[in-house]
């Protein structure tokens, strides 16, 4: 289980991580999600012991990552498949890792042939694509047979098949109990291989739950419009609807179905022009949560 | 339970990664190419001028510091070995990498060191011993040689070849500080190069005092037979260019403790 707690970290004027606090559990694959630039690779880089939190804490199993006694089998990571020497072949780069934390050379084998580079594993590592660093650096971060796994948008550069093999393979992460934290920026991507999202946005905690939550809240709007909106606005209301936006166009209407608010308008005796359900997409759900968080960071609207 | 992590498991992953990469391979290729065959060079010329030689220049020549005097073009290939074993870690971005199979800052830098004065230090030696023999066996005949069997030229051998080293650590040191290889092979140059033309422009009272303490001329003060005028003697020399080195290294060491990745 990794444990952030009150963590804040600010670079010069820069707040980059603001107060941020969650928890992510074993045995699920939890997206961390936001904008670019939204703190995610600053909160990895402080959970890996790389940058000196400002306040707060992030904690590995109880434990700051600098106590931890054998990282690499604790902890696995990829943070930037491209960060690391070029003029270095895979395998000794992977050996050099593994010498560093007594891990046998054959286990270095073994991940560069479950990572599916291990015909290439000679190759000068600077000579390699960006999916092919993707897999080394997976191959990496499973060095140790670690219980917690870091990976930041580890899907960039990845062709379709890559994609896929990525998802199953945090899929059986997860199913043998560990914990398995991926960063991305893309709704679309966390939606069909995580379990758990937790959105920032500016450094801020955003919103935290399951994806069928987040879906479940992305249900939608209709979008009315009638003769009366005044009219049609209190037997809304008064029928508990939720009237998101008013405008001259008309209304968008929450918790209500479309023929339960044409029920209510032929009740009232408002005649209606148009009566839309509106499905917003996970994609638009996080664009709207995230949206405040980009274009004006300081307000810090926090939903839950 | 003990940790996996120990100074011992660090220093063997840091010699994976100095010796599978080919800047470190070309750099101790060049310190070869430099102190051996310029060496070769220069006694060469020596030998062949040498009859026409003054004769007040014949009875103060030094042959030891002329068979070694290839190691005033290696000290720059050995800066950039030892700065290039961090700062490549920068540039790439692997120091990332490095710092969460290594959490312990103060153990990967210690055994970064081990690993780099190890084999500078069995390197710079080799190459300074060769090319010291080599010397002799070109003077032998027309110009007067020294001999191993004599303590000091033996000592003269070995600091030229601790002196090299020491260099390579200095730029490690300031890879540490700087985290970029361009500006710390420039400063590198300006503290080998730079400060001797500085000191130049100063009185020639000021120059005395303030010259020996140059990291070239103590340089030149270990590798010399005979104390010169102006200099230390190479002992002395050798302790006052490692603290220099050292201070640079807490310095660089502190650093990388305290700053972000």
């Amino acid at each position: 289980m990794i444990k952030i707690d009150h963590l804040t970290k600010r670079y010069g004027k820069t707040l980059a991580v603001d107060d941020l606090d969650f928890e992510v559990r074993p045995g699920v694959i939890t997206g961390f999600l936001g904008p670019n630039g939204s703190g995610k690779s600053t909160t990895m880089r402080i959970i890996l012991g790389l940058d000196h939190p400002t306040k707060g804490s992030a904690t590995i199993e109880g434990k700051r990552y600098g106590e931890l006694r054998d990282p690499l089998h604790e902890v696995g990571a990829l943070l930037d498949a491209k960060a690391i020497h070029p003029g270095r072949s895979a395998r000794n780069h992977l050996r050099a890792l593994a010498a560093s934390n007594r891990i046998p050379f054959s286990r270095v084998d073994e991940v560069l042939e479950f990572s599916g580079i291990g015909s290439v594993a000679d190759k000068k590592v600077g000579d390699y694509s960006l999916g092919m660093s993707q897999r080394l650096g997976i191959a990496g971060a499973l060095l140790g047979d670690p219980g917690v796994l870091l990976f930041d948008e580890p899907v960039n550069g990845l062709d379709p098949e890559g994609i896929r093999w990525i998802r199953e393979f945090f899929r059986s992460l997860a199913n043998e109990g560990r914990t398995v934290f991926v960063s991305s920026h893309l709704m679309s991507e966390m939606a069909l291989s995580a379990d758990q999202i937790i959105v920032i946005g500016r450094g801020k905690f955003i919103t935290q739950g399951s994806v069928d939550a987040l879906t479940a809240s992305a249900k939608g709007t209709v979008f009315v419009r009638g003769a009366n909106h005044p009219q049609l606005l209190a037997a809304l209301r008064s029928h508990h609807g939720v009237v998101s936006e008013v405008n001259d166009e008309g209304l968008s209407v929450s918790d209500l179905t479309s023929e339960q608010i044409g029920q209510i308008a032929f009740d009232a005796g408002v005649a209606l022009y148009e009566l839309t359900p509106q499905r917003a997409s996970l994609e638009e759900v996080y664009m709207d949560l995230t949206a405040d968080a980009v274009e004006y960071g300081s307000t810090g609207a926090r939903h839950e | 339970m003990s940790s996996d992590v120990t100074l011992g498991s660090t220093i063997r992953s840091e010699w994976i990664k100095f010796r599978t990469v080919r800047s470190t391979i070309m750099g101790v290729v060049i310190t070869f190419v430099l102190t051996i065959g310029l060496g070769a060079l220069i006694t060469t010329a020596v030998r062949a001028h040498w009859p026409t030689m003054d004769p007040a220049r014949q009875l103060t020549f030094d042959p030891v510091f002329a068979s070694l005097s290839g190691i005033l073009f290696a000290q720059f290939a050995v800066g950039v070995i030892g700065t290039l074993f961090i700062t490549s870690e920068y540039s790439s971005g692997s120091i990332r990498t490095t710092l969460t199979a290594i959490p312990n800052r103060l153990e990967l830098v210690w055994g970064k060191l081990v690993v780099l004065v190890a084999s500078m230090f069995v390197v710079t030696e080799i190459a300074c011993f060769i090319t010291f023999l080599m010397g002799q066996a070109i003077f032998s005949g027309v110009v007067p040689t020294a001999s191993l069997s004599n303590g000091a030229v033996l000592r003269t051998v070995i600091l030229a070849g601790v002196y090299l080293t020491l260099l390579s650590v200095l730029g490690f040191s300031l890879g540490l500080i700087l985290r970029q290889s361009a500006a710390c092979i420039s400063v590198f140059t300006s503290l080998l190069l730079i400060l001797p033309i500085i000191a130049f422009l100063l009185p020639q009272s000021w120059q005395n005092d303030i010259s020996k303490y140059e990291p070239s001329e103590l340089g030149h003060a270990m590798i010399s037979v005979t104390a010169q005028s102006n200099d230390f003697g190479s002992w002395t020399a050798l302790v006052i260019l490692s603290i220099y080195v050292a201070v640079v290294f807490s310095v660089g060491t502190t650093m990388l403790i305290r700053r972000d990745a």
